[in-house]
């Protein structure tokens, strides 16, 4: 058994060698790295599997001893290799020298051999059911609209640190901007009402109501909701980034530490602007919805806009109709405040959940407002106010 | 001199955003294997300056050449591959937040090697021993504290192994002992693996422990008033406000 041999593992690349050269004598191995480990060499995994084929031919062999080649290129996947390899040598009881390697791969092997031995371990993120988490979720909500009542007590009282200025800008950035894009869709839907609800009233030869039809399901559902959509998708949203951004940046922390109630500054402005904005624009898209209707009745069905317009005012002879709708939307309005910067509030540590808390913001503002406005209809009917 | 190859070569460099200048003229040198410091007071252009090095940023007019190829003036092709040659480590880590740590580490290996799986983890995991973060390979950035993010980030900006790795404020919001040893770790890197540094920092014992060079940057002429040895410039730089300005943190050691 104490004949020498010479084995060599390798793998081409382009036109260069790059592997190990073992020279055997009895049980020592002498291993001499060359040509160019680097981590962007891809036949590594060949050379490994011919590397173990070796050590299991050659269980004989009880001392390895590791050195690199002149022209050897090496970076931190030879490291890597050497590292596991004299893991694997250890444990099975043989020994490994490295002496002969240049002194910054022993030092980074090193490195890599004190810090291994740190336990290893898993961060431990409990689940929590899902049940209690929505019922926190509840709970959590239910004291945020508490706070946001008492701080509205102390603005209305004049004790607030609410400025003027933000309620203003906050009004201005989810009302008049919003003006466009509320005209076009309310215009639309008021438009497409009266051509699917033309279709049907031809039938009976009454065509003359669908002045009726357009003017109350504007003023009495559609006015208010598509309202209420666009602002959850366009305001609660931007509510939720906003904060929400805030709250990553520990601005809101900064908030606190100076006394400062992120309710009453942040909050408080954003909700009411809502709140008092919404209506406002109910009011908008229920005319231009109207007037969507008209173009229809005029251009299509070749009514005259005067009578067209009696038709609409003799349909919506009851106020009600109309405060009904903006009953609806002022509701609509505080909800998608609160939910907006509710989940800004509440959003995690990192921009991943910023993400998820706009979105859930979103999603929940909108089913907010289908379920209130089924509740509403529900109630309505009930109290015979229809 | 001349046989000394030169990691980065910056010549005549202007910087600005928008209309307003911030650097003009900037030359100088980077030894490779060596550290070199950026140094000077608060909104001097020093995070300018390194966002063009990194390639964040065009330069108005001059030069930056990487290893003699410049960043600016390549193909996209050959631009990913002047990328692949240096890291950088951000200020706060900057690790991307959906991904765990061996995830964060992985990304460039995938997106530049054709390495299997099992064979990227693996180095994902020594990188990760490496900055003495065994053990944590599963954490998410959250769930670690700022001087683990920042050693996580230099575990990320060595995942290709580069030539020449970029520090911005490495020892920002650490406490003097993790500072001291991250200090320790760039030292130790910079012996063993032979790369070049670049660090952006005004922190006195950092730059005196770590610099082999520095150059310091001047926010009223808006350019390069010195470059040399810190040790040297503190007693002989001819321009009074670098020896106030490493002579300061002297006094208060």
């Amino acid at each position: 058994m104490n004949e020498s041999d010479h084995t060599s593992i390798f793998r081409v690349d382009g036109n260069k060698k790059t592997g190990i050269e073992i020279l055997r004598s009895g049980n020592r191995a002498r291993c001499r790295f060359f040509g160019a480990w680097l981590i962007s060499f891809e036949r590594k995994e060949g050379i490994n599997r011919d590397w173990q084929a070796f050590v299991r031919k050659n269980q004989s062999v009880e001392s390895y001893n590791f050195e690199f080649g002149d022209e050897l290129r090496w970076d931190s996947s030879l490291i890597v290799f050497l590292a596991r390899v004299s893991k694997d040598f250890l444990r099975e009881g043989k020994s490994v020298e490295t002496e002969r390697l240049p002194q910054g791969a022993r030092r980074l092997l090193d490195l890599n051999r004190i810090s291994s031995d740190s336990i290893s371990s898993s961060p431990d993120r409990n689940e929590v059911e899902g049940f209690s988490q929505g019922l926190m979720g509840v709970l959590d909500f239910i004291a945020f609209f508490g706070e946001w009542l008492s701080s509205l007590v102390m603005a209305i009282s004049g004790k607030s640190s609410m400025r003027m200025r933000d309620l203003l800008e906050a009004a201005k950035s989810c009302g008049a901007s919003a003006l466009p894009i509320v005209t076009l869709i309310s215009f639309l839907t008021g438009l497409t009402m009266a051509f699917v609800g033309s279709v049907q009233l031809e039938k009976f030869n009454a065509k003359i109501y669908i002045a009726d039809l357009v003017s109350l399901a504007m003023v009495r559902e559609m006015g208010a909701l598509m309202v209420g959509i666009i602002m959850s998708g366009r305001t609660g949203a931007a509510f939720a980034a906003e904060i929400g951004n805030m709250k990553l940046n520990e601005e809101i922390d900064s908030l606190r530490t100076f006394g400062i109630s992120p309710m009453e500054f942040l909050v408080l402005p954003r909700t009411l602007a809502l709140f008092l904005m919404a209506p406002l624009l109910t009011v908008y898209a229920d005319v231009v919805g109207i007037l969507g209707g008209l173009t229809v009745g005029t251009q299509v069905m070749d009514f005259s806009s005067l009578h067209y317009f009696e038709q609409t005012q003799s349909a919506l002879s009851s106020i009600w109709e109309v405060f009904s709708g903006l009953l609806k939307s002022l509701l609509f309005g505080l909800v998608i405040g609160m939910v907006g910067c509710y989940k800004g509030l509440s959003t995690g540590r990192d921009s991943a959940a910023l993400g998820k808390s706009v979105t859930s913001a979103v999603v929940m503002s909108v089913t907010l407002i289908v379920v209130c406005d089924a509740a509403f209809e529900i109630i309505f009917s009930y109290l015979d106010l229809r | 001199m001349n046989d000394c190859v030169k990691a980065i070569d910056v010549s005549n460099l202007s910087l600005g955003y928008g209309s307003s200048l911030v650097l003009k003229g900037v030359t100088f040198s980077v030894k490779e294997g060596d550290c070199l410091v950026i140094m000077g007071g608060s909104g001097c252009g020093k995070r300018t300056l390194l966002k063009s090095l990194i390639g964040l940023l065009t330069p108005r007019s001059g030069s930056i050449l990487l290893e003699d190829r410049n960043l600016w003036e390549s193909s996209i092709k050959k631009r990913k591959e002047i990328l692949k040659s240096f890291g950088v480590l951000f200020q706060g880590g900057a690790l991307w937040s959906s991904m765990d740590l061996v995830e964060n580490i992985s990304l460039p290996l995938r997106e530049y090697t054709n390495l299997r799986n099992r064979e990227i983890r693996e180095l994902a995991r020594y990188k990760l021993s490496l900055v003495g973060l065994s053990g944590y390979e599963n954490y998410f950035p959250s769930e670690l504290s700022g001087g683990m993010k920042k050693r996580a980030g230099l575990a990320r900006a060595m995942a290709l192994d580069p030539s020449i790795l970029f520090f911005d404020e490495p020892s920002a919001g650490l406490d003097p002992i993790t500072s001291r040893k991250l200090d320790e770790l760039i030292s130790e890197l910079k012996q063993s693996l032979g790369m070049t540094f670049v660090v952006v920092t005004h922190e006195l014992a950092s730059i005196f422990a770590i610099a082999d060079d520095a150059i310091f940057l001047d926010a009223d002429t808006q350019t390069l008033l010195d470059q040399g040895k810190p040790a040297y410039l503190v007693e002989n730089s001819m321009h009074d406000r670098i020896r106030q300005f490493l002579k300061r943190g002297l006094l208060s050691n």
